[in-house]
């Protein structure tokens, strides 16, 4: 069975395949009941379907689905545990491997590959071509690979979504009703009135948990596309839960639709990544795409973990690649490396190609079809992840029910994208982390102006995310790997516990949702107050709160990146702004809900806390949000506050920084000071580089070298920025020292054009859907006018000629058989008399014969003879 | 003179048997009498079989052995004859074969 001593890996597995189990189990047992429902009255089925519960919403999915989640995070933390561990001995195991003594070294490498081998697996799904031969053919797989970034991406998925679930039980309590009154639906006998769906939310939770796993699982691109879309169809499911609503419903169109133009953009990556690796797994590819860090011999290569590109000469098998940066194609690295010599690749060198490489042999593709692989794949995640130009679906997707915004549309599924991009890095050119870093600043700044006029509670928060996840993929594209994940991290704990803490406003004040209406909530509610306000503070990056941590690499990242090109200043400038505004229009959400004075007393006086098993979700993510940044042991920095680098989380997500990242970005400082010191790993070959070298060396000093020299200075003006934008915030919603009002009213155009979310969706109207439907009624009209007519004409002929037909069928064709049948009858009936039945008729006809044929016979006889 | 007796009396003969058998056959209700019909239309055959063959020496011996298998085929059908009679009889109590006409047209 599952072995977990030899493979531990299999814990994640079983903590990715218990949401499925679970969501099997509840959708048997609901096929089963509803057959059992439309069985006669009074038959066994209708007594079987009574005796479990009848029409009432049943609980137990809700139990089950909460059980299978948190007992999927026991998995991942006893993983993530044994991860470490197993971690720690590699590490020691390298070193030793490196400069131990020759008889240690082959034990090293032997011991590391076991180590290694307890965290990788994978099965053929599909196996394309004739062949039984495994190493021959193509296949589909299904495989994990564990490393830091999704054994840590697994912990946070399970242990948010098990909060989740529980929060849950409490805010969709209404479902569990008999009869649930949708206030939002108008029937003719005033409002709808439906069944409750408690189970039907936790089996589509249940689905839910299960694809985001297997996404983070995942150790190839196909099977994180197939998750990718397990997810969207959840997504849809669940934002149109209320799909008596229409707006629920259209919300729901909008995202799968939106998503769909994304998704086209990942299978046009998929295809061309299929045609010219022949796999999908992510090691596999990142190897053949990228060079080698060293050699066979540990020599560091010139062009490590670099694309290398070049012009391609020749024919046949004397084509040749000639290396040249700007080349117009790549060199494909060798699908099984073997034996490998730093001199075959050396700048300006040259390497043998083949159109269709063998095992060990070089291939090349197009570098523009590299590109295009990259921004499909890109694409995808802008679908996803709700990046400017697509971003239109995620504030729409409010209207499914609130965990559901927390869990999907805040902490897990959007961060889908933000997760692909980190881990197909090594597959993306500069031209296309360059797409990836404008489309994250201007999504972030977009979105944040947008969230600073909402007036939905919810809308602020969902155009905050947009926001947040803008400034993942800027980090992600400006050369900030671990900010950018790592604010994925500490995003989705804080994100989460917005969504949770205004859920529970929302049920507090009986489905309000409009800041305006809210006010002085404070007293009502104090333990969602407080806890809201921990997430506010970290989200704002408060000094100490988890935000800051992240959102500082961020910043520091994108200065050093403004600070090597100049020309992309913007790339700085468009974070730092917006971490001002985030402050401002997070606070002002804080202070519009729970400070001041009720605005509506009808809201007020109805307002009550929600129930400990939605408050108690709350209070572990604020403690989450607050700490899950810091270093740990927790005194093993100086400052473990004040200090942004000191986080352990941030640490141990450098371990699972692909080489690329270097490559592209230059070492960070630790990283360079090391290699000056002959120290770093796998470069410079542990010696203290000399003259030329150290020359070389300092040209290294790139974009992750001067962020993390900037970063005291880029975290400084940050949080200049954000004091601003916090005295703003309470200038105008809680001293009242300037009127909100007032300033809309100076403002009237950008208050209207911010309200209207900068005409995005007026914009896609007029460009994408009226044009659609202009063709649409194009088409209708052609359809009823020119070939309804033809139809129906053409119909009308066959009718008439079809009559002819008929009437020439029935005379002549008819006429004809009945003849012969009259004749045969007549006949018949003359012959019919001689057939007396008497024996004498009989004879004497015979005798008659006899004697007719003796007079003919007679005759010739007599004629011949 | 009177003639000696030659070929033509023989087929004469035939002719005669034939004719009273045709007759007979063509007369008689009993079907036992038909059955005698037969057998001297049979007689007649064979008469003439036995005089060409004494009369034409080339077929001396052909004559002779048609003979003997009209003979022969005659018992057979007899044989055959008389139990068709005799399980009509079974049926309809009595062998008057105008009562045979259920095949009619």
């Amino acid at each position: 069975m599952l072995d977990f001593a030899s493979k531990p890996g299999l814990l994640f597995v079983v903590a990715t395949l218990l949401p499925l189990a679970s969501f099997v189990l509840i959708l048997v047992a609901f096929a089963i009941r509803t057959a059992l429902r439309s069985s006669p009255e009074g038959s066994i089925g209708q007594q079987l379907y009574q005796a479990s519960g009848g029409d009432v919403p049943s609980r137990w999915p809700a139990w089950l689905a909460t059980a299978a989640i948190g007992l999927a995070f026991v998995c991942s933390a006893t993983g993530f545990v044994w991860f470490l561990d197993d971690h720690k001995q590699i590490e020691s195991l390298e070193e030793e491997a490196r400069h131990g003594k020759a008889s240690d070294r082959e034990l090293a490498h032997e011991k590391l590959k076991e180590l290694e081998a307890h965290w990788v697996g994978s099965i053929d799904w599909v196996r394309l071509g004739a062949s039984d031969d495994p190493r021959q053919g193509l296949a589909l797989q299904l495989g994990f690979r564990i490393d830091h970034l999704s054994a840590i991406m697994f912990l946070m998925v399970t242990l948010v979504a098990t909060l989740i679930h529980l929060f849950s039980l409490g805010y969709m309590a209404e479902e569990k009703q008999l009869h649930v009154e949708d206030h939002q639906v108008h029937g003719e006998e005033g409002h709808y009135r439906r069944r409750g769906r408690f189970g039907r939310f936790f089996l589509f939770l249940s689905l839910f948990c299960f694809s985001m796993l297997n996404l983070v699982l995942a150790d190839n691109l196909f099977q994180v596309f197939v998750s990718w879309e397990l997810v969207g169809i959840c997504s849809y499911l669940l934002i149109g839960f209320y799909f008596e609503r229409s707006s629920a419903s259209n919300a729901a169109n909008k995202a799968f639709i939106t998503n769909r133009i994304g998704d086209a953009g990942f299978v046009i990556g998929l295809m061309i990544v299929w045609t010219y690796f022949g796999t999908f797994n992510f090691q596999e590819l990142f190897s053949r795409v990228r060079a080698p860090v060293q050699d066979s011999h540990g020599e560091k290569l010139d062009l490590a973990a670099q694309i290398v590109r070049g012009n391609v000469t020749g024919e046949g098998k004397g084509k040749k690649i000639i290396f040249d940066p700007q080349g117009p194609e790549v060199l494909l690295f060798p699908r099984q490396r073997g034996h490998f010599h730093a001199e075959w690749i050396t700048p300006g060198g040259d390497q043998d190609v083949r159109d269709d490489p063998k095992e060990r042999q070089f291939g090349h593709m197009p570098y523009w079809l590299l590109v295009a692989a990259g921004l499909g794949i890109f694409l995808g995640c802008v679908g996803k992840s709700a990046q400017f130009p697509l971003h239109v679906w995620l504030p729409d997707a409010m209207e499914g029910p609130t965990p559901v915004s927390a869990l999907i549309h805040a902490a897990t599924m959007v961060a889908a994208g933000v997760y692909l991009v980190g881990r197909c890095f090594p597959l993306f050119t500069a031209e296309v982390l360059l797409v990836i870093a404008y489309t994250g600043g201007i999504t972030l700044f977009v979105a944040a102006t947008i969230a600073v006029v909402m007036r939905d509670i919810k809308r602020v928060l969902a155009y905050s995310t947009v926001s947040q996840l803008g400034y993942m993929m800027l980090a992600l594209g400006v050369g900030g790997w671990v900010a950018g994940l790592f604010h994925l991290l500490t995003h989705a704990f804080f994100k989460a516990l917005l969504f949770l803490g205004s859920g529970a406003v929302i049920y507090g004040c009986h489905h309000e949702q409009d800041l305006l209406k809210m006010g002085g909530l404070y007293p009502k509610m104090k333990i969602t107050a407080l806890t809201m306000l921990m997430a506010v503070l970290a989200i704002s990056g408060i000094p100490g709160f988890s935000g800051w941590y992240s959102k500082d690499v961020i910043v520091a990242q994108a200065m050093g990146f403004a600070s090597v090109h100049p020309e992309h200043v913007l790339l700085f400038l468009l974070p730092l702004v917006t971490a001002g505004l985030t402050t401002f229009y997070m606070f002002r959400m804080w202070l519009l809900a729970f400070a001041g004075e009720p605005r509506d007393h009808h809201v007020y006086e109805h307002a009550h806390e929600a129930p400990g098993i939605m408050t108690g979700p709350l209070v572990v993510l604020a403690v989450f949000s607050v700490g899950v940044a810091w270093g740990w042991p927790f005194f093993s920095s100086a400052f473990p506050f004040i200090d942004s680098e000191s986080s352990w989380l941030e640490h141990q997500l450098h371990h699972a920084q692909p080489d690329a990242v270097q490559a592209s970005f230059g070492l960070n400082k630790a990283e360079w000071e090391a290699a000056r010191d002959g120290r770093l790993s796998g470069q410079y070959f542990g010696k203290p580089p000399i003259g030329p070298e150290l020359a070389e060396l300092e040209k290294q000093k790139k974009e992750r070298y001067w962020a993390e020299e900037y970063s005291h200075l880029a975290g400084n003006l940050a949080l200049g920025v954000v004091i601003i934008g916090l005295v703003f915030a309470f200038a105008l919603y809680y001293y009242r020292v300037l009127d909100p009002a007032e300033g809309e009213a100076q403002f009237p155009g950008i208050a209207r054009f911010l309200t209207h979310k900068w005409y995005f969706d007026e914009l896609y109207s007029a460009l994408i859907v009226q044009p659609a439907l202009l063709v649409s009624d194009w088409c209708k009209n052609i359809d009823t006018r020119c070939i309804d007519w033809l139809i129906d004409n053409s119909a009308a002929i066959t009718v008439r000629v079809a009559e002819k037909d008929g009437r020439f069928d029935n005379r002549v064709i008819d006429g004809m058989v009945n003849l012969f049948a009259t004749v045969a009858y007549g006949v018949g009936n003359w012959f019919r008399r001689w057939q007396t039945g008497y024996l004498r008729s009989y004879v004497l006809f015979l005798v008659l014969a006899a004697v007719g044929i003796f007079v003919i016979l007679s005759y010739f006889i007599n004629a011949t003879g | 003179m009177p003639e000696a007796i030659g070929l033509n009396h023989y087929l004469l003969l035939g002719a005669i048997l034939f004719v009273c058998g045709a007759v007979c056959m063509a007369t008689k209700r009993n079907a036992i009498g038909v059955l005698m019909g037969v057998e001297l239309v049979l007689n007649g055959a064979t008469v003439n079989f036995v005089a060409f063959a004494h009369f034409n020496p080339a077929f001396a011996v052909e004559g002779q052995v048609f003979a003997l298998f009209v003979i022969v085929m005659a018992a057979a059908e007899a044989a055959i004859a008389l139990a068709i009679v005799l399980n009509f009889y079974n049926n309809h109590l009595t062998v008057d074969v105008d009562t045979a006409e259920e095949l009619k047209g």
